[in-house]
């Protein structure tokens, strides 16, 4: 039984109530909101979250969220909440990356960690010879919470990246949504310049900033939160979600764009099984398959900074016409334009 | 908690009333016959038997909304009065009296004008209470109140408030051929606060802020919290190197403010970055734009910690 057989579901409980959850509660009490009310329709109890013995799945983490969105009203709440989730209180994980030496090593850490760091939204690092990327996905189908998610997990890496570093980083964020109405909260909190309409959810900074060291850090510290986080994984059985494991390899096939069954067969259940998982998250096949492909379009214009044609070439498009309708179905842009949008 | 408190502070208003609308009843029933079903005039019963229940809510609304004190007992006391006439005048729709009676009339129509009166007296006097409402509102409101765009942190209007206001100023100062500037102000490192006193602190810290920054600026001026730790001011009628001169000030206000941690009373050290814009013909959003992006050049480099 390895780990990257195994996976997390939306149904899965096992975030502890009083890591991530407990942060949220905290800054809901903190503006006078009532403990009942917030946890009412979530199927838990306070007194249960305070033992310490209440594990959460991501579908009732988002119930939490959509309660105390509704309750705190206010446009600034994933930002509050994003600004105190990292480094955090989540045991051996949040030593490890209390202990990072440099930028570089932080991210490692909370992507290597990421069940227990950030169970509900995906961060992965891609690197030029310019920028470190970091991208975000949805890890457990959070919807309608999914805004809230992206907005307070971009807020939390930027304020714990500048917190350890000791030092004001430029993070540049892109979403993916229009702009919304409170932008003045994205200009406090994750900076002046801002993107929206982008094809990914992703902050970039310049890639020297990766290694920077940073103060307090104690490698020997470091090296033994970091076994105890991984033998914390390996009690738990996943280190990822089934959503996270289905990217990485309809990403690692994408030439061969592998169909249903063949995938199904790959996890070891029936085609029926995998489609009823995937509506349970709120997303099909084609939407996954699309998004994988999608973002190894990108990755090939961007970081190899490929021709179209040899786009088009690696994805096993023989048409390039073929290949323009797909980039604009999984885009909404055509060849020339994503070259362009992208060296912004 | 807050309607056992208003049972507290008004147990003999309600209880008066409660005796009173209980009299009528009885007195109804011991000089009267019931009438019989047939003979109910529902429109009448929902008619003045809702205007009842109405004045009976805004009674409840008024109790519980205001603070105990003089205007408040005008029109609780008012609003009572109106309900106990139109309880009688329910109550006659149940209730035949023989005509001979006088006192029913008096009952039903007595209390009604001296209710009005009283009402009358109570709103004459919320009026002014709520004039002086307004000067102490000074610097947080301009002309247009709407509370669901309050900030719910600081006593002071939210972003919302903010682009509201901007958007009215400008087409007043292109009205008035006056200049129209705005001011930002940002805490520096303000994320230090929340992590070395926690976030309580923080929010207390921020709350000290508005009141301070409140002091510091002219009558017709607006402050605003725009988000975090970034306020914006109002300046009407301002060119740019006079709000150069009030940003000067604000910030030098922020750096000798020494405010106290609630837990130790440490003094926590401020310094702030402002900066400066003065509206041209563009949109309200363009403009808070271009404010921030310059704040964001007045930043100062961060220091490194010790």
């Amino acid at each position: 039984m390895t780990l990257s057989s195994h996976w997390y579901e939306a149904d899965t409980r096992f975030i502890p109530g009083h890591y991530q959850p407990a942060t949220l509660i905290d800054l809901a009490l903190s503006r006078g909101i009532d403990s009942h009310r917030l946890l009412r329709g979530t199927g838990l109890f306070y007194d249960d979250i305070v033992a310490g013995g209440t594990r959460l799945s991501a579908q009732q983490f988002f119930s939490l969220i959509a309660n105390a969105q509704r309750l705190l009203d206010a446009d600034d709440s994933s930002f509050l909440f994003g600004q105190r989730l990292l480094p955090g209180h989540y045991g051996p994980a949040s030593h490890a990356l209390q202990q990072a030496q440099n930028l570089h090593q932080a991210l490692e850490t909370v992507i290597h960690h990421r069940a227990l760091l950030s169970p509900l939204l995906t961060p992965r690092l891609l690197l030029d010879d310019k920028y470190a990327y970091v991208y975000w996905l949805d890890s457990c189908g959070a919807q309608e919470q999914l805004r809230f998610v992206q907005e307070a997990s971009m807020t939390a890496f930027k304020a714990m990246s500048q917190w350890l570093s000791g030092e004001r980083l430029p993070w540049e964020c892109c979403l993916s949504y229009p702009e919304p109405r409170y932008v003045e909260q994205y200009w406090v909190h994750l900076g002046e310049n801002t993107q929206f309409n982008c094809q990914l959810d992703l902050m970039r900074l310049p890639r020297e900033y990766l290694t920077h060291a940073w103060p307090n850090a104690s490698a020997i510290a470091r090296q033994v939160a970091h076994q105890q986080a991984q033998s914390q994984l390996h009690d738990l059985g996943f280190s990822a979600s089934l959503l996270d494991r289905l990217y990485v390899h309809l990403r690692d096939h994408a030439q061969r764009a592998p169909g249903l069954e063949e995938v199904a067969q790959h996890f070891s259940m029936s085609q029926a099984t995998l489609k009823r998982k995937l509506s349970k998250h709120g997303t099909h096949f084609q939407a996954q398959q699309d998004q994988a492909r999608k973002h190894v379009a990108l990755y090939l214009y961007q970081i190899k900074g490929l021709s179209n044609d040899a786009v088009a070439e690696y994805l096993n498009f023989n048409d390039p016409a073929n290949f323009r309708r797909a980039l604009k179905r999984w885009t909404g842009c055509t060849p020339n334009l994503i070259r362009q949008f992208l060296r912004v | 908690m807050t309607w056992l408190n208003i049972l507290k502070h008004h147990r003999w208003k309600l209880g008066l009333l409660l005796v009173a609308a209980n009299i009528g009843v009885l007195l109804n029933l011991a000089f009267g016959t019931p009438k019989a079903f047939n003979e109910w005039q529902w429109l009448d019963i929902i008619g003045e038997g809702g205007t009842s229940l109405f004045v009976l809510l805004w009674l409840f609304l008024v109790l519980k909304s205001r603070p105990t004190g003089r205007v408040t007992n005008y029109l609780s006391i008012g609003l009572c009065c109106i309900f106990f006439s139109w309880w009688m005048d329910v109550l006659d729709e149940f209730i035949r009296l023989p005509k001979h009676l006088g006192w029913n009339h008096w009952l039903e129509s007595g209390p009604m004008p001296v209710g009005m009166v009283l009402l009358t007296i109570g709103l004459y006097h919320w009026h002014r209470e709520q004039q002086a409402i307004n000067q102490q509102m000074e610097k947080r409101e301009r002309t247009f109140r709407e509370h669901r765009l309050f900030d719910k942190l600081t006593p002071l209007g939210g972003a919302d408030y903010l682009k509201h206001q901007v958007g009215d100023c400008m087409a007043q100062s292109r009205e008035q051929e006056q200049p129209l500037s705005l001011l930002a102000l940002d805490i520096d490192d303000f994320s230090l606060v929340n992590q070395h006193y926690g976030h309580a602190e923080g929010d207390a810290l921020l709350q000290a802020l508005s009141q301070l920054l409140l002091l510091n600026l002219r009558r017709h001026d607006l402050l605003c919290r725009l988000a975090g730790d970034r306020f914006v001011v109002l300046l009407p009628n301002t060119g740019e190197s006079q709000a150069r001169l009030l940003a000067l000030e604000l910030q030098q206000a922020v750096q000798s403010l020494a405010h106290k941690t609630r837990q130790h009373g440490e003094r926590v050290c401020l310094s702030a970055s402002t900066a400066v814009v003065m509206a041209f013909d563009e949109a309200p959003d363009e403009l808070l734009k271009r404010l921030n992006l310059a704040l964001a050049r007045a930043k100062p480099p961060r220091s490194k910690r010790a």
